[in-house]
């Protein structure tokens, strides 16, 4: 632990610190470029001088290029020193092009401040600037290359960092040029960060350009809802409109980046169809009337049928806030439900994870990069939740190792090793490793002979820090469980042993904790059918997109007395339903998430809701017709119309939402402020859920030879539906496909590039095959693509024999 | 704008492709690989960068990164006259950026860059040698000292002269 003195005031930092990051925690911002956290220094900048006037070090030297040692003393403030800093600028200034007037980054601009701050005013360069042609990169980044001073934080990010290769850097000398080497779309699902990272504007957010200056911009602290990591992001809005995300560091979760599906997927908050407007079958009214009419509705079906008869669904990415509030209403009024996973596998593949996950286990996503060797079950990150890849990268990019389980063609910018297996092997490959590594000898049966069991438990057990990564989309129960007993088994020979499970939905953890024993939306449809429920209550739960059966979902809408909707997308639910009741978006509500490891966050209402300036003013000026109100300011934060729907008239939500937060969960303490950002106390939780509970065994056991299975997963862009929803990001999409090993393909008589059609219970979905070596065999994977009717089977992971199978011509 | 492949050029990648396909794989092999193709080519045009990224599994990005960063390969076919003017110390004293400009703007292309009939090419080059000759313009093979802006029209036009004469003579015989 050296002690140094910086500016006369003294530090201890442990070994290894740079000089610049020991400035940094007595708060000293010593200028930088090159050197960020994240990807370590280089010393390409030379922006960070300081004078050494004793110790092992003297003179002026890079402060991000030296190690704290004992007996250093530091000065930033040295004349020598700043005056190098001063020449610095002015060398990095010649080229750049002084068009911070026109430029998206003016304002926050890492150059413009330290130019500004290191005292360069006067340009005495009188030559002519070096000039580049500037890239189209894709819908999501502005390339600008003129105003670049070499810092190579981007190639450094690009390539070191997420892994991928066709951005980078060119040339030598004033000719050096970051880009790619012809334009067109980045491939990095991480490419959005290249805005955040460049200290000037090379490279600006290309959806929101020229909309605002930062100042203009309204910021709060948000979350990503895209997928269950719980990213943090900074969300920022102008004229009622969300316009731009930006990477908010959070050591503990994402570091210091995002994904491009949470930092685009922002535009259904504001989009034209946004539903802001109450209705009563379709027909408009205000708000305080339609609440008023559809809890008459409900007391009515109460009065006639009984409380049971009332059955609420909700969607694991409502706030906490909304889900306490729900369960709150269901347990007071005897209401079914509250229902918030589509079938039964789903809603105990989420329950089982929860409860597996015991405290002495979970690791944050951040931990996750300190693992030696991490075992992904099941569970495809790149397409399932993006920074969960970009983590293993750098699990990786430390030496570490990843091995991959999973049916799927599993890609990772990164070397690893992938066992494509069978789904219904992966229950008996993880017993036999529990086994092994509980030193018994084990064999799974078919398993093919390249996948050593023996070697990877040995691997495992010899590994100082393993990680076992599972999904929970694909697989059972059992399984889910069986990762956890993995965890666990590796726990007795290690010290750490890490658990990490992947959940459906922002919220899916705190949707756990609903009940002990869960609900499916498939069983409040079975009380449907037998005349049991008769009013559905439908929060934030898009029923019409998500749920793996709409045909059935229509038979069953149809046998209801009444409907009500409350939500904030747009769906031809909201148009069934006899009441429906706008809601808002987290930039608007604001509240609280608990992410898939447990923990809870929270993200600031970033605006007022309100139809966005460029609807009503048509995308020209705003309108110059005054009112007292604002246009669309009718929807209310969910939690509050169900507090409407289940109070008393006229009655104050409020206390309702406080009580209601109390008895959500004992693990769930919101009382103290400390608690958000934390994991909740994962003790409370009941680690037997999957005893009591009925656990359904994968059926794939007595399926014909020739059967397949069919896998409806995510994907990195255009399955999540909200994000779908983005036009910046319909770009990046790749059109929906069913993939399968070619050898499959050939064994169903099908052909590549030829759509197939697979029909099921009178279902029918129809999709072009493409091939993919890396895929297991006898597997099918399609995409839940919104350009895709996949809403077909019922189930996302169903058997389809070969005569179901149809290759279509064209 | 890249020129397009002359039937020549396809020709030489033809024979480029057997060559580069037989070679060891391996990311030390790219500065090799790119030195073949240059040999082979005269110059490395879109299409051999793609034979060698596709042969070593590297991103199109990774080849022209490294391709770019070293003065010896070049991306434009050469001229049949290589013009070359000198920008040593004497030469810009006396104004060789003045040369190198008319040369330029007569030719219509920029530093670096082959004309259309692949007839020119502009090259800065440092100290030819004779200093006291500055400003400094070689064309092809032959040296012009004295270079003023006055001069470059003549010599551009007394080499395309030449070229016709040529091809009427090859016609008449």
């Amino acid at each position: 632990m050296p002690t140094l003195k910086i500016d006369n005031r003294e530090i201890n930092v442990p070994a290894g610190t740079k000089v610049i990051e020991a400035a940094e925690r007595l708060g000293i911002m010593i200028p930088r470029f090159c050197f960020h956290p994240a990807l370590g220094s280089v010393g390409a900048c030379r922006v960070c001088a300081v004078a050494f006037t004793e110790g092992p070090v003297k003179g002026i030297q890079m402060s991000c290029m030296i190690d704290a040692q004992d007996g250093m003393v530091v000065s930033t403030t040295d004349a020598e020193a700043v005056d190098f800093r001063r020449h610095v600028i002015e060398f990095l200034m010649l080229n750049h092009p002084h068009d911070c007037p026109v430029c998206d980054e003016g304002g926050h601009c890492l150059l413009q401040d330290l130019t500004v701050a290191g005292g360069h005013g006067l340009r005495r360069y009188r030559g002519l600037k070096r000039t580049h042609i500037n890239q189209d990169l894709g819908p999501l980044v502005q390339h600008e290359m003129n105003r670049c001073i070499q810092c190579y934080r981007c190639s450094r990010y690009y390539q070191e960092f997420t892994g991928y290769r066709d951005l980078g850097v060119m040339g030598i000398g004033s000719r050096v040029y970051f880009g790619r080497s012809a334009p067109g779309m980045l491939e990095s699902p991480f490419a959005g960060n290249l805005i955040d990272i460049c200290p000037t504007g090379v490279y600006t957010d290309k959806p929101s350009r020229y909309i605002g200056r930062r100042w203009d911009y309204q910021r709060q602290p948000s979350l990503c809802i895209h997928c269950s990591l719980g990213c943090n992001l900074t969300a920022s809005a102008r004229y009622r409109q969300v316009v731009r995300h930006e990477a908010r560091p959070n050591l503990e979760v994402n570091g210091h980046f995002i994904c491009d599906r949470g930092r685009y997927g922002y535009a259904y908050a504001s989009i034209a169809d946004r539903p802001r407007q109450a209705m009563a079958a379709g027909t408009p009214g205000p708000i305080v009337d339609i609440l008023a009419g559809a809890r008459e509705a409900i007391q009515q079906t109460v009065e006639k049928h009984g409380p049971g008869s009332v059955a609420v669904v909700v969607s694991p990415r409502s706030s906490l806030e909304t889900l306490a509030v729900v369960k709150e209403a269901c347990g007071q009024h005897g209401w079914t439900g509250p229902a918030a996973a589509h079938t039964n596998r789903q809603a105990l593949n989420r329950n089982t994870a929860v409860s597996c996950l015991r405290p002495e286990l979970a690791v944050s996503l951040a931990a996750d990069t300190e693992a030696h060797d991490v075992l992904v079950i099941g569970a495809d990150p790149l397409n399932e939740a993006p920074m969960l890849a970009l983590s293993l990268r750098q699990v990786q990019r430390r030496g570490g190792h990843v091995i991959v389980i999973d049916p799927r063609g599993v890609q990772l910018p990164f070397d690893f090793d992938h066992w494509a297996v069978h789904p219904s092997a992966m229950g008996a490959i993880l017993q036999a490793l529990i086994q092994e590594i509980g030193g018994h000898r084990a064999t799974a049966p078919d398993t093919p002979a390249t996948f050593d069991i023996t070697k990877l438990a040995r691997r495992l057990n010899a590994s100082p820090r393993p990680v076992v990564v599972c999904g929970t989309d694909i697989l059972t129960p059992h399984e889910i469980a069986l990762a956890g007993d993995l965890a666990r088994a590796l726990r007795r020979t290690h010290k750490v042993a890490g658990l990490f499970y992947t959940l459906a939905g922002a919220n899916a953890f705190a949707a756990a904790l609903l009940h002990d024993q869960p609900v499916s939306t498939e069983a409040v449809l079975d009380r449907i059918e037998d005349g049991g429920v008769r009013l559905l209550v439908a929060v934030e739960q898009d029923l019409w997109r998500e749920f793996p059966d709409r045909k059935r979902l229509q038979a069953a809408l149809k046998r209801l007395d009444h409907l009500v909707v409350l939500d904030y997308v747009d769906s031809p639910l909201n148009r069934e339903a006899g009441h429906f009741i706008p809601t808002q978006p987290l930039y608007e509500s604001g509240g609280h998430w608990i992410n898939q490891e447990g923990r809870l966050q929270a993200a600031s209402p970033v605006m007022a809701g309100g139809e966005p300036i460029e609807i009503t003013g048509g995308s020209d000026h705003p309108p110059r017709v005054f009112d007292r109100r604002i246009p669309g300011d009718e929807p209310l934060a969910a939690w509050r119309a169900v507090a409407a729907l289940a109070g008393e008239d006229e009655a104050d939500p409020a206390p309702q939402l406080k009580t209601a937060l109390a008895d959500f969960h004992p693990a769930v303490n919101l009382s103290t402020p400390e608690a958000t950002g934390q994991r909740i106390d994962l003790e409370a939780i009941a680690h037997d859920l999957v005893e009591s509970g009925p656990a359904p065994e994968p059926a794939e056991d007595d399926a014909p030879a020739d059967a397949v299975v069919l896998l409806l997963v995510d994907w990195t862009f255009g399955t999540e539906p909200l994000s779908a929803m983005a036009p910046a990001l319909t770009r990046m999409e790749a059109a929906p496909v069913a993939r399968l090993h070619p050898d499959e393909i050939a064994r169903l008589g099908l052909a590549e590039g030829r759509p197939v059609t697979v029909s099921l219970n009178g279902n029918r979905l129809t999709v072009p095959v493409q091939a993919d070596p890396r895929m297991a065999a006898g597997v099918m994977a399609v995409p839940r693509h919104h350009l895709l009717e996949w809403q077909v089977f019922g189930e996302t992971r169903v058997i389809v024999k070969r005569s179901q199978l149809k290759a279509e011509s064209e | 704008m890249p020129l397009p492949l002359t039937a020549e050029d396809r020709l030489h990648l033809k024979t480029l492709q057997p060559q580069i396909a037989a070679s060891p794989k391996g990311r030390g092999q790219l500065i090799p690989l790119l030195q073949m193709a240059q040999k082979a080519l005269g110059y490395l045009p879109d299409e051999a960068l793609s034979l060698v990224a596709d042969h070593l599994a590297v991103t199109r990005s990774e080849v022209y990164g490294v391709a770019s960063f070293y003065n010896q390969f070049r991306f434009n076919p050469p001229g049949k006259n290589p013009v070359k003017v000198c920008m040593g110390t004497a030469c810009h004293v006396r104004g060789g950026e003045i040369i190198l400009e008319n040369f330029e703007r007569k030719l219509e292309i920029r530093e670096g860059e082959t004309t259309e009939d692949r007839e020119f090419s502009i090259e800065r080059v440092a100290c030819v040698g004779c200093c006291a000759l500055a400003p400094v313009a070689l064309v092809g093979e032959t040296l012009h000292g004295h270079m003023a802006p006055s001069k470059v029209e003549g010599l551009v036009l007394r080499v395309r002269l030449e070229k016709e004469k040529a091809e009427r003579e090859a016609a008449h015989s």
